[in-house]
This record gives structure tokens, sequence and C-alpha cells, in this order.
């Protein structure tokens, strides 16, 4: 029964209701044509009107029933989605972005697939809300490797959907099935390599292997999934051990400290000899110098004193005797002891007489026999003998 | 009246129409059945027809199955324990077995199935070690379980597609002693850079210690020949000017060393007054 069917005239189902008008559909026209003809029906379906008319009516009703029907028949698919049509359940095709249409239901559905956008799963953490905290999830992070040590490996899978036919209609819970082929691709690669490599080179290689492996087995259950990428958000010990390992790192670092103290303590220390070496050189050429010119000095005073000596020897040589004597008497305690008495025994107190040397009072003490007179020097006493030339330095 | 007849007939026909098709999607299949009996089961996904009341259809998932296996614990070939955690793929293969045998109930054919694996499982670790079975054998053993599991399972109408170990772990006591062995062998490692380190440091140490001696000792040895030279010349210089007259010089030198020597008040000299110096002190009394 469907509008265009010949035989009937044009029965245009938006033209008035001369049914041989050919102008443009008009919609007031039509919709009130329409409530004209439902009227004439239920109308005509009471009263006594002509069955020529109801019959006329019950077409037009069945007729835009059917274009209604078949209005729902179009669907848009968005950019980036492929619309799968089945008929009856049976797969017939895949259609593109854009309008489409399908014999609607019950004969024909339409399911609606993104492949453009990118999906992730997670494998051994969860993210919550932003990146900020990523719990690690141990039963899913911690495997063996080939030295049987193990590791806390962090994956990241992006995946789209290629094949939506597939992607359908193959699997049930392809999202679950991801995840355990991941799980099992990414222990067996890691089982497979050393502990070492997974930790520090060899992440990428990794990472490469493990996605050609998801990809493989994917491909092979047919599941219409393309991985884009895996990304190996982290590779590291396991947290119970992870303090031994940070201080192996930090071993490392304390063994190049140490060399660097080494150095710098030889940095230090062998131009600081240099300077000190270069001081006792300096020094002794000091000493040289001194000791040199201290004997020119010494030597040109005798000379001089010489050549005065010879002009008159023995009167130069009385005065410098005198002038010397009286300066060393004048300077010490002195104690005259004349012993031409013939007494033989004589009684000292040297103790006590040197001890008077600090007293200020002056004191003389009578010897037992002989003549004793103690002088003291004129001037008090400057003790301090570290300073020769003050005092008394002549 | 003429509408309602048409209207009651169209109905009629179509309620009719519908007991007697039903569809099959593509993901599933389906079995008819004529009063308990299987009549037919390989339907192509579409509308087929069926007998009303006297056929009824069941229908089944025909998509790839998983069956995700509790961890079990198993035996290697080193006696050591290992839990293994693994899934099985697997889909309706025959569906008239897949009835007969288990009812239909994917619960049930799970079931079967594990039980089924982990036999398998059992006698492939047994024979192999650790390192075997996580790293070089892993492929070998999919493809053996596979293999052996394809022939037992089409028996429960089944077909595999794929059986994969998901983990290999170490029982968490054992877990603990590979830590502990983990962290004596960083521990090692990071003894061995610390004393690297300390040795490096030492010679570099003593070797400036040593350039600083002999820098030291060299600059001594210069020094002293300086000071050498010094008092070489200076022996010269006092020689030369008192063996011009050494008599003289012994005078002069001792009264010099005379009044240098007694310069001190402390000292105490006990004189004889029949000296020199006081030749003219006696007879001045």
């Amino acid at each position: 029964m469907s509008w265009n069917e010949p035989g009937g005239g044009k029965k245009d189902p938006w033209s008035g209701r001369g049914g041989d008008e050919q102008g443009p559909p008009d919609l007031d026209e039509a919709i009130r044509s329409l409530q004209e003809k439902l009227g004439a029906i239920f109308g005509g379906g009471g009263g006594g009107n002509t069955p020529g008319g109801s019959m006329k009516g019950f077409a037009f009703l069945a007729v835009g029933a059917v274009a209604l029907w078949g209005a729902s028949g179009f669907y848009i698919v968005d950019e980036g989605n492929h619309g799968v049509v089945t008929r009856f359940g049976k797969y017939t095709e895949t259609t593109q972005a854009g309008l489409n249409w399908h014999i609607p239901a019950p004969i024909e559905s339409v399911e609606i697939v993104n492949v453009r956008r990118q999906r992730f799963i997670e494998v051994g953490y969860r993210s919550g809300g932003g990146q900020q905290t990523l719990g690690s999830v141990p039963k899913e992070a911690l495997m063996l490797t080939k030295d049987e040590n193990i590791v806390d490996v962090r994956l990241a899978v992006q995946y789209q959907v290629k094949d939506a036919k597939a992607f359908l209609f193959n699997i049930l819970n392809p999202e679950m099935t991801l995840k355990q082929v991941t799980e099992a691709a990414q222990r067996g690669v890691v089982g497979s390599s050393k502990m070492d490599f997974v930790l520090t080179e060899g992440r990428s290689e990794l990472v490469a292997q493990i996605k050609q492996e998801i990809q493989d087995v994917m491909d092979a259950y047919n599941s219409g999934i393309q991985v884009t990428s895996v990304n190996l958000q982290d590779a590291q010990p396991p947290e119970p051990v992870q303090g031994a390992f940070e201080d192996a790192i930090k071993a490392r670092e304390d063994q190049q400290r140490l060399i660097n103290e080494a150095e710098a303590y030889s940095n230090d220390v062998i131009p600081k000899a240099r300077g000190a070496a270069a001081r006792k050189i300096q020094e002794a050429e000091g000493y040289k110098q001194q000791v040199i010119s201290e004997a020119e000095g010494e030597a040109s005073r005798f000379l001089s004193l010489l050549s005065e000596y010879k002009k008159a020897p023995a009167v130069t040589r009385e005065r410098l005797y005198i002038e010397a004597m009286q300066t060393v008497l004048s300077n010490t305690n002195t104690v005259f002891l004349d012993v031409k008495g013939g007494n033989n025994l004589m009684y000292l107190p040297l103790d006590k007489l040197i001890n008077q040397s600090s007293s200020e009072e002056p004191a003389s003490i009578p010897a037992q026999s002989g003549t004793v007179t103690q002088t003291r020097p004129l001037e008090p006493v400057f003790r301090s003998t570290t300073r020769g030339r003050e005092g008394r330095g002549r | 009246m003429t509408v309602n007849r048409i209207l009651i007939g169209l109905a009629v026909f179509l309620f009719a129409g519908l007991m007697c098709v039903f569809t099959v999607s593509e993901t599933e299949k389906a079995i008819k059945f004529q009063l308990g009996e299987i009549v037919k089961y390989d339907y192509e996904p579409g509308i087929h027809l069926k007998l009303p009341i006297v056929n009824n259809v069941r229908k089944f998932d025909s998509r790839v199955q998983t069956l995700d296996m509790t961890p079990e614990r198993f035996l290697t070939a080193e006696k050591k324990n290992v839990i293994v955690d693994s899934f099985v793929k697997w889909k309706i293969g025959d569906v008239k077995t897949f009835y007969t045998v288990v009812a239909g109930d994917i619960n049930q054919a799970n079931l079967r199935l594990d039980q089924i694996i982990k036999d398998a499982f059992r006698s492939e670790f047994g024979i192999r070690d650790i390192t075997q079975l996580v790293a070089t054998d892993r492929k070998a053993i999919r493809e053996i379980l596979i293999t052996k599991t394809k022939s037992i399972a089409a028996d429960l109408g089944l077909e595999i597609i794929d059986v994969q170990v998901k983990r290999i772990d170490l029982p968490a006591d054992v877990s603990t002693s590979v830590y502990r062995r983990m962290e004596a062998e960083r521990e090692r490692v990071a003894r061995e850079f610390r004393s690297q380190g300390s040795e490096a440091a030492e010679r570099i140490r003593a070797d400036a210690d040593r350039q600083r001696v002999v820098i030291l000792a060299d600059a001594f040895k210069e020094a002293e020949k300086l000071r050498g030279e010094g008092d070489a010349k200076s022996a010269e210089v006092y020689a030369s000017a008192y063996s011009q007259d050494p008599e003289f010089f012994a005078f002069y030198r001792s009264i010099t060393a005379y009044r240098e020597t007694f310069k001190n008040p402390e000292r105490l000299m006990v004189i004889d007054p029949e000296s020199e110096f006081f030749k003219y002190f006696k007879n001045q009394k």
C-alpha cells in the first residue's frame, strides 16, 4: 500500500484532496487535510456515510501510518561513528557518517559505535579523578622477571574500535577481554626480561613488544579493537624494597661525593703546601740576607775600630776594658771577697744574697771574716729579660 | 464495518505471523525444539519460521565467553609453589552438544572447563621450573594447553579460542624472601659503590699528602741550602775582617761578651778585689 503504487493515480500524501494536484506540498494544508481525513473516518464510522468515503479515509490513514513508520527509519551517524545495521538480527551493512536510512523496526535496527574515540584501560594502578594520586593495585602491578625478581609495572592502554561489526558481535565484554590479554601480555614480556632491563633501558622495547602481543591476540580473537598506544606509566621496584634500591642509587652518588671531597682536599692541601714551601724559602733567603748583612755590619764596625785601635793600641785597649767592666759591675750584684786574710773557712749566705736581689731594701750582710760589701744596682730592676734592649741595654 | 473487519483481520494476521517467526541475531545461536526434541540447530542470523505452540526456540550467546579461573596453587619441577591466575576464551562450538551435555548453562560449562584446564596446568607446570614458566616456555605452554583441551572441550560442545596464563605469582611468604634477596643484592651493590668511593678518595688524599710532604721537604732542602750560603758568606765576612788582627778580635769580642752576659742584676758575682779592674781601688784607700 505504498503511496506511489501504480493504478491509483498519484495519491501523493502531501498534496490536497484533489489527488491530481502537482503543486509543491504545503505543510499547513497537509495537516488540515489529515485532520479532515481523520474526522471523516471517525465521523463516517458512526454515521451513515457512504462506504466509499470511509474506505478512502482508511486508505489515507493507512498510508499516513506507513509513511510515519518509514520516516522512523532515518538516522544520523555522527562524525567518527559507524552504524551497524542488522535485519531480523542478521548483519547487513555498516554505514558511515551522515544521514542514513534503514528499513524501520522491527525489520532492521542500527547500533551506533564510536570508532574514533580513544578509550583506555589502566593496569596496575587506578588514577582517581585527576592524575594526582596513582593508587597502585599490587595484584595487577607486581610481576616476576626472568631472573626471579619482582617488579611493579603500571600500564595504560589506549584503544579504539576499528571494526564496529566485530566489536559488537564477536566477544562478550571486549573491554574486560582487553584487560585480561594486557595482563597476560605484559607478564609474558616482563617475565622474559631481566629486572635491570625492565627498570632502566628496556622500557621502550618492552612497551613495543607488549603492544604487539596484545594486538596479535586481540586480532586472533577477531575483537575489532585496535590498540593505539601502550604507555608505561611506571616501572619500579616493589614498594617493600624501594628503600634498598634508592640506597643503591644514593651509594653511587656517595661514591662520587667521596671522590669529590678527596679532590677538594687535594686541591686545598697542595697549594697550601706550595705556599708554605715558598714561605720557607723566602724566610731562608731573608735569613741569609740578614746574616750576611749582620756580618758585614759587624765586620765594618770592627774594622773601623781596628783602624783606630791600630793608631793607639794600648790606650784603646785599656779604655775598652774599663768601660766594659764598669757596665758589667754596675748592672749586677757583686760581692767582694778578700781571700788574702788567710782564713780558709768562710760562710757566704749566697742564697740569701741572691734572694735579696728581688727585694727593694738594700742590705749588707757582713761575712764572718774578711770584708764584704755589697753593691746594688742604682736603678730598680726590670725583669723582662725577653726585651733585652729596654731597661739597661747598652 | 468493513473497516473493522479489515482491522481485525489485519491484527489476527499479524499475530499469527509473529507466532510463526523468530529472529536469530549475530550474537546468538538457536535450537528449535518440537515437543522437547531438538529438530534444528544450525541457524544463520536472520529471520526463521517455526510452528506456533508446537515448536519453541531457545537461544544462546554465541560470542566468545571468558572463564576467568580462580587463582590456584601449582607445584613446579623445583618443588616450588606458584599461584597461577589464568583465563580461557571459548565459545559454543556445537550447540546441540552444548545443550545436551551442560544443559546450555554457561556457568556449568565454565565449571567443567575449570577442572579440565587445571588438570592440564598441573601436569605442564609440574615438569618445568619457574624461569621456564615465566619466560622461555610461555608460548609453548599456551600451545600445549590449547591442543590438550580442544578435544575435551569439544565433548562439551565448546570451541576453545585461547588459554592464557594471566599471572604467575609466588606465594606471599616466598615473595617476602624474594624481597629480602633483592634488598640484600642492592645492599651489596651499595656497599661496593661506597667502598670503591672510599678507596678512590683515600688514594687521592694520600697522594695529596705525599705531594705536600715532598714539596715541603724540597723547600726545606732549598731553605737549608740558602741558610748555609748565608752562614758561609757571613762567616767569610767575619773571618776576613777579624783575621786582620786576631788578637784584638779576641779581646774585643770577649769584653762584648762580658757586657752581654752580665746584664742581669740577678746574677751574683763574687769578685776578688785584687783583679786588674780594682788596681786603683785599693791604692786609694
